[in-house]
C-alpha cells in the first residue's frame, strides 16, 4: 500500500504547484536543442535537477538537456582545471554549475554570459536574499544566479549540554569567553588526563576556520578585496592565538589537521561541538543526535563566512535563451526545496527556507536564515586554491605548535604575497 | 664476403616479410608513442614553459627548474621524500625478507596458508581505506594506539600532528601496507635456492646466519635488487597515504614531491611548474636507479 510521508506530501505539492504554474502560464515550445548542462553534487543533486529538468521538458519538449554531474570529490581546483580544459578544446557546456571559491577563477577569464537583463525580466528573484545575488556579481555584472548556500554555525551536542548542566546559548548568541567555557565544562578527562569528550573541535579546513577571523573584526587571511595577505594583521594573530590556546591551553580541542574531519565523533558524541555548515544535518539525523545551531561566537563582529553555488552560462553556448529558461527551473522553488530537504544546503529562496520540510530540524533552523545578513563571502580569488593550500599550511604548522604564530603569519603572509605577484604577472 | 652479402638485393618475399612484420609492431608502436612517449614528451617541454589552459604556453627556459632548485619548500620536500623513500625501501624489503625466511620452514600447510594470507592481505586492500582506518589508530586523544598505550601506563604520542613523529607514522603504516608483496615475491626465490648446498652446510654444522649470508642472500640477490628498485619507484611517488593521513603535514613535514606536483599543477594550475617537478623527480629516480644498478655489478650474484 502507498504511505505517502509528511516530506514526500511537501515535496509533491511543491512539485505539482511549480508545474501547474507553468503549464497554465506557458504555453509548449517548439524550439529544439540540446543543452549541455554540467551540474555539481551528489545524489541528493542529480536527482533535484533531474526532476527540474523533467518540469523544464514539459514547457520545452524539443530540448534535449544532456546532464553531467561531477562529485568534487577532489576539490574545485580539479572541477576549474576540468573546466578550463572543455573551453581550451572547443566543447565547453551551455549551463555550468560551480561555487563560489571558483566564481573568480572562471569570471575573470571571460567565460560566462553577463546576466543581468535576465535577472531584471524575473522578479521572481526578488525571493533571494540580495547579498546573495549581490556576492554573484563580477565586475559590478550579474555572471551567476545563486542556488543553495551554507553558512558556517556552530553545531551543538544538546543532550551532551544537558549532561553537564550546561544552558544552550540563548537565542544563539554568545561571546568568546563564553564559548570558551561552555567548550571547558564539556571537555571531560579521565584520571589519566585522557580525554574521551572534546568541548569542540578546531576546525582543520579553510572555510570552517573563516568564522573565527571574521568576528574578531578581520578581513580574514586576505584584504578586504582578496587582493593580497592580510596575515600581519594583529587580529589574525589574535584568532589563531585564541584557537591555539583552546587546543594547547584548555585542552578542549584535539590538535587539528590529523586526517579527516571529526564529524563521525561528533556523531558518536565524542564531540560537543563542531564547526560545520547545513550539510551535517543529514548525519545528525540519520544518526539520531539531538543537535542544534547556535550563531558563531561574537568578539568584534557577528559576521560567519557563507559559500554558496550558481549556475552561469557558458559564452559559446549557441541557445543562451534556452540556457536561462533552464536556469529559471534549476533555481525554482521546488528545485530548492527539494535540494535542501536532500541535504544540499540552505535554500537560496527565502520561501523555500521557510518550508517546513526544510525548517523542522535543527530547532534553531531559523538561525540559518537569520544570520545570512551577518556572512561574508569565503575570500575567493582567482588564485583561490593555492591560497588556501598556503594558509592551512601554516595554520595547521601553528596548531600544532610547529611554529610560533607570530611567525607564521609573517611566513604565510611573504607566501601569499608572491602568489598574489605571480597572479598579477600572469592576468 | 661479408660486403657481398650485405649488398645482395632483397627477395620480393623478404620485403613482404618486412612490411608485414612492421604492420604486426604498428599498433603497439602507436599506443606506446600516444600513451607513453608523447605524454613524457610534452612534459618536458612544458617544464621550460608557463602555461595556461587557455591563454596557452610561453618560453621561460629554465625559470621553473631554477624556482624549484632555490625555493626552501621545494628543497625540504624534495628531502622528505628521499628521506621517505630510504627507509621505506630499507624497512619493507628487510622486512619482507625476514618474513619470507619465518615462514620458508616445515609448518602444517593450513598454518603456512593462514601467515602468508595474513601478511599478504594488507597489499591488496586499497591503500585510501588503509590510510582511513589508520588516522583513527593515530588519533592523539580518542586513537586506538594511545588507548592501550595509556592503559599501560605510557604516555600518549601525537603520531600526526607532530613533525618529529608524522613521517615514522606514514612510514610504518607504509611497511604495514606493502611489506608482504615482497615477502611474497622472497618466499618463490627462497623455494629456488638448492636444498642440496644448504643441506651439505648444515652437515658441516655451518651456523644458520653463516648459511644465510654466504648461500641464501647471494643466491636471491637479483630478485632483492629488483625489490630494492621496485621499492625505491614506488616510494619516491608516494601520494595518497600521506595525503589522507596527514595532508602533507604539520607544515611542510610529511607533503612528498607527488603531492607537490598536483597542488601546483591542479591546485595553483602552475602547469609549467608543475612539469619541471615532474621532470625533476624522473631524473632524481633515474639517477637512483642508475646507482642501484652500479652497485649491483659488484653486490650481487650473477
Amino acid at each position: 500500500m502507498f504511505k505517502l510521508s509528511r516530506r514526500s506530501f511537501v515535496l509533491s505539492g511543491a512539485a505539482l504547484a511549480a508545474s501547474t504554474s507553468f503549464t497554465g502560464a506557458f504555453a509548449q515550445s517548439d524550439a529544439a536543442a540540446t543543452l549541455q548542462l554540467a551540474g555539481f553534487g551528489g545524489e541528493a543533486e542529480a536527482t533535484a535537477i533531474g526532476h527540474a529538468i523533467e518540469r523544464f521538458n514539459k514547457k520545452y519538449p524539443n530540448v534535449k538537456v544532456e546532464l553531467q554531474m561531477d562529485p568534487i570529490s577532489t576539490g574545485w581546483g580539479d572541477y576549474v582545471t576540468k573546466v578550463l580544459g572543455q573551453f581550451n578544446a572547443g566543447g565547453p557546456a551551455d549551463i555550468y554549475g560551480t561555487a563560489i571559491e571558483t566564481f573568480q577563477a572562471f569570471a575573470s577569464r571571460n567565460l560566462f554570459l553577463p546576466l543581468d537583463a535576465y535577472v531584471k525580466a524575473n522578479p521572481e528573484f526578488s525571493d533571494f536574499a540580495p547579498s546573495l545575488l549581490d556576492q554573484s556579481k563580477y565586475g559590478g555584472k550579474q555572471i551567476y544566479i545563486p542556488i543553495g548556500w551554507n553558512n558556517i554555525m556552530i553545531n551543538y551536542n544538546r543532550d551532551l549540554f544537558d549532561k553537564a548542566g550546561v544552558a544552550y546559548p540563548k537565542d544563539g548568541n554568545w561571546t568568546w569567553n563564553e564559548f570558551r567555557e561552555v567548550a571547558q565544562k564539556l571537555t571531560v578527562k579521565d584520571g589519566s588526563g585522557t580525554v574521551s569528550q572534546y568541548g569542540y573541535e578546531v576546525p582543520n579546513q579553510n572555510f570552517f576556520i573563516q568564522p573565527w577571523l571574521f568576528t574578531n573584526g578581520s578581513s580574514g587571511a586576505l584584504n578586504a578585496d582578496w587582493t593580497g595577505s592580510n596575515m600581519l594583521d594583529p587580529k589574525v594573530a589574535e584568532s589563531l592565538q585564541f584557537l591555539h590556546d583552546l587546543i594547547h591551553v584548555d585542552g578542549s580541542s584535539p590538535i587539528p589537521g590529523s586526517g579527516a574531519p571529526m564529524d563521525n565523533q561528533f556523531f558518536a558524541g565524542q564531540v560537543a561541538m563542531i564547526s560545520r555548515g547545513h550539510w551535517i544535518v543529514q548525519g545528525a539525523k540519520t544518526n539520531g543526535v539531538n543537535m542544534d545551531i547556535a550563531n558563531v561566537p561574537n568578539k568584534a563582529s557577528p559576521d560567519t563566512v557563507i559559500g554558496f553555488g550558481g549556475y552561469a552560462v557558458s559564452k559559446t553556448s549557441a541557445h543562451p535563451d534556452l540556457a536561462q529558461a533552464l536556469i529559471t527551473e534549476l533555481t525554482s522553488s521546488a528545485t530548492q526545496v527539494e535540494e535542501g530537504v536532500g541535504g544540499g544546503g540552505v535554500p537560496g529562496r527565502k520561501s523555500a527556507a521557510e518550508d517546513p520540510a526544510f525548517a523542522q530540524f535543527p530547532p534553531s533552523a531559523g538561525l540559518y536564515y537569520a544570520s545570512l545578513p551577518h556572512t561574508k563571502a569565503v575570500p575567493s580569488p582567482a588564485n583561490f586554491q593555492e591560497v588556501e593550500k598556503i594558509f592551512i599550511r601554516y595554520y595547521t604548522a601553528m596548531m600544532a605548535d610547529e611554529v610560533a604564530i607570530a611567525e607564521g603569519c609573517k611566513q604565510a603572509h611573504d607566501e601569499l604575497e608572491a602568489s598574489f605577484a605571480r597572479l598579477r604577472a600572469a592576468s | 664476403m661479408a660486403t657481398a652479402t650485405a649488398m645482395r638485393p632483397s627477395s620480393d618475399l623478404s620485403r613482404a616479410q618486412t612490411r608485414v612484420g612492421y604492420l604486426f609492431i604498428l599498433p603497439t608502436s602507436v599506443l606506446y608513442l600516444t600513451f607513453v612517449l608523447a605524454p613524457v614528451v610534452v612534459t618536458a617541454v612544458l617544464a621550460f614553459t608557463h602555461f595556461d589552459p587557455l591563454r596557452g604556453s610561453s618560453w621561460v627556459g629554465f625559470d621553473n627548474f631554477t624556482r624549484f632548485f632555490t625555493d626552501r619548500r621545494s628543497l625540504q620536500i624534495f628531502w622528505n621524500t628521499l628521506r621517505f623513500a630510504f627507509f621505506a625501501v630499507t624497512f619493507n624489503v628487510s622486512v619482507g625478507l625476514i618474513l619470507a625466511l619465518a615462514l620458508n620452514r616445515v609448518m602444517p600447510g593450513w598454518l603456512l596458508y593462514f601467515f602468508r594470507l595474513a601478511f599478504f592481505l594488507p597489499v591488496i586492500i586499497a591503500a585510501a581505506f588503509v590510510a582511513i582506518v589508520w588516522s583513527y589508530f593515530y588519533g592523539d586523544d580518542l586513537g586506538v594506539i594511545n588507548f592501550y598505550l595509556r592503559l599501560i601506563g605510557l604516555p600518549g604520542v601525537h603520531w600526526l600532528t607532530d613533525s618529529a613523529n608524522a613521517m615514522t607514522s606514514i612510514l610504518i603504516m607504509d611497511v604495514w601496507k606493502n611489506t608482504g608483496f615482497f615477502m611474497v615475491i622472497f618466499i618463490a626465490a627462497l623455494q629456488g635456492v638448492p636444498k642440496n648446498i644448504l643441506e651439505a652446510a648444515v652437515m658441516d654444522g655451518t651456523p644458520a646466519w653463516r648459511r644465510f649470508f654466504r648461500i641464501t642472500l647471494p643466491w636471491i640477490s637479483p630478485v632483492v635488487f629488483f625489490c630494492i628498485v621496485y621499492c625505491s619507484i614506488g616510494a619516491l611517488q608516494v601520494y595518497e597515504s600521506i595525503v589522507i593521513l596527514t595532508q602533507g603535514g604539520p607544515g611542510d613535514a610529511t607533503r612528498s614531491l607527488s603531492i607537490l606536483i598536483v597542488e601546483q599543477g591542479f591546485g595553483s594550475y602552475e602547469i609549467g611548474y608543475a612539469a619541471a617537478i615532474s621532470v625533476s623527480m624522473t631524473v632524481l629516480i633515474l639517477i637512483i636507479t642508475g646507482v642501484q644498478q652500479f652497485l649491483s655489478r659488484t653486490l650481487v650474484q650473477q
